[in-house]
């Protein structure tokens, strides 16, 4: 079996006075997809935010066996385009980790113009890379924002609701990639997810939280871990 | 039962301005005194409209070749006020400059804004002599005023979240900037400087008056010989012209940008 990516132990979340999750020991593992389920307002999005490193954890630790921190990548539920620039560019915003400024500054590298449209045709947007992003629907930005972060190539992708504004096929296929482009190089997926046929699709493990317990969550194995 | 507001909730800061400013208004009336002596207003304004009148198309050539000059200049201050503006707008954006800088920057452009056009080109043609550079010295530091302070408000409420998120996927502070916080903030920046080139055509139609090159001094001329009425009517009407075209060509590039950033079409 290979080591996990991320562990947690113990690990409690809170906003202001209200505990949204307690005890939580967590595990993720390389080629798995780990799906986050419950109602809104049930702590997905904080708990997200909190395995990214963006929120401190109130208690209980999280480690991270990760070679760099880059590894780690986030699709954001309020997706965070820019809105003046065409969907091309903003999914090559992700990657601007890996040149200098000097060497972004004119234009893009060749091949991470090719990654970046080869993703966006995955993902049904051939026709749609040099508009600006403000002039797409809400679903279309939805994929372009996944595209910039795979385009970062994580090893952990944590991804907040990243097919809720998707009719169930597109859901399906944008699901499918970003599990197969994170699985593929033996990374993990965290998704929060609200549909439970794409949980019982897609998922290994579902993490179920519970909005009225902080100790009411549950880990429930879907199928092994395929990579295993 | 209906609750009705107390009959002083109508003086809110918006009411007692407007109140405040029409008791000022009406105060100021008697103020406003004619020369006292008993002229024919209407008489005379019909006499020197019939003078305009018909315009003389003689000399239209030698006031397109001065409508040229007139809009060269506007173009070339337009151009170095942008891109003294851009530097200057990031000391006075106060999501980007520390405070010593904030403060002095925005005092200095409170200055230059406070200088109208016409001292700008007065002042100028003291130090460079009559000529177009004297136009172009004027506007520039003109348009410097405005464009600087329009700029860094642009930057100021431009939306930050993209640049954020470039930050988290790895981007250094100033790719973030160029590709999360300018492509928002760059549409509006360009509508600016549209407006100030229009802007720049009008002024520059006038600082010739006083020597800066350009048109105004056609105007001038005309205006202080005898006669010369309906020369000073041409000019005017080739002036009109020119900037309506620009304000109708600015105001629909304004709007297609507009509508493109707030997703209303499809370009």
């Amino acid at each position: 079996m290979t080591s996990p990516l991320l562990t947690a132990q113990g690990l409690g979340i809170r906003i202001e006075d209200r505990w949204l999750v307690q005890g939580l020991d967590l595990s993720l593992n390389a080629g798995s997809f780990v799906a986050i389920t419950g109602p809104s307002g049930s702590g997905k999005t904080t708990l997200l935010r909190t395995l990214a490193g963006e929120i401190k954890t109130a208690e209980g630790t999280v480690n991270y066996q990760l070679d760099c921190p880059t590894r780690l990548a986030m699709i954001f539920q309020d997706l965070q385009l820019a809105d003046g620039a065409t969907a091309l560019t903003n999914v090559l915003g992700g990657s601007l980790g890996r040149h200098s400024f000097l060497s972004t500054f004119w234009r893009f590298p060749h091949q991470e113009q090719n990654d970046a449209r080869r993703l966006l045709t995955q993902f049904g947007l051939s026709d749609k890379a040099d508009q600006w992003t403000s002039t797409l629907s809400r679903g279309e930005r939805q994929r372009v924002a996944a595209c910039r972060t795979l385009l970062t190539r994580p090893l952990l992708l944590l991804a907040d609701e990243p097919v809720s504004s998707l009719d169930p096929n597109l859901a399906d296929r944008v699901l499918t990639n970003l599990k197969d482009s994170i699985t593929s190089r033996n990374g993990c997926v965290v998704c929060a997810l609200h549909n439970d046929e794409q949980v019982a699709k897609f998922a290994n493990t579902a993490l179920r939280l519970d909005p009225s317990d902080p100790h009411g969550w549950k880990m429930e194995i879907i199928k092994q871990d395929e990579k295993e | 039962m209906k609750s009705e507001l107390p009959w002083h909730s109508r003086f809110d800061l918006l009411g007692v301005t407007f109140i405040l400013f029409l008791l000022g208004a009406l105060g100021s009336l008697p103020a406003i005194e004619g020369s006292g002596r008993s002229l024919d207003y209407w008489g005379n304004l019909g006499r020197f409209a019939s003078r305009f009148l018909p315009p003389d198309w003689s000399i239209l050539d030698r006031t397109i070749e001065g409508l040229l000059e007139t809009v060269q200049i506007a173009l070339v201050s337009t151009l170095l006020a942008i891109i003294i503006s851009m530097v200057l707008s990031i000391g006075a954006a106060r999501t980007i400059a520390p405070l010593w800088l904030l403060w002095p920057t925005r005092m200095a452009l409170n200055v230059i804004r406070t200088i109208p056009s016409l001292l700008w080109a007065l002042l100028a043609v003291v130090i460079v002599g009559s000529n177009q550079l004297a136009g172009v010295i004027a506007l520039t530091f003109y348009s410097i005023g405005y464009l600087a302070k329009f700029f860094s408000e642009t930057f100021e409420a431009a939306n930050t979240d993209a640049q954020k998120a470039l930050r988290t996927l790895g981007a250094s502070p100033l790719q973030a900037f160029q590709y999360g916080l300018w492509p928002n903030a760059r549409p509006v920046i360009w509508s600016h400087c549209l407006w100030m080139l229009e802007y720049n055509v009008r002024s520059a139609s006038i600082i010739g008056y006083v020597g800066a090159g350009g048109i105004g001094l056609h105007l001038k001329l005309y205006a202080e010989s005898a006669d010369s009425w309906n020369k000073f009517s041409l000019v005017l009407l080739c002036i009109l012209i020119i900037v309506t075209i620009l304000d109708l060509t600015g105001e629909k590039i304004r709007k297609t940008i507009r509508d493109k950033l707030e997703g209303k079409n499809s370009l």
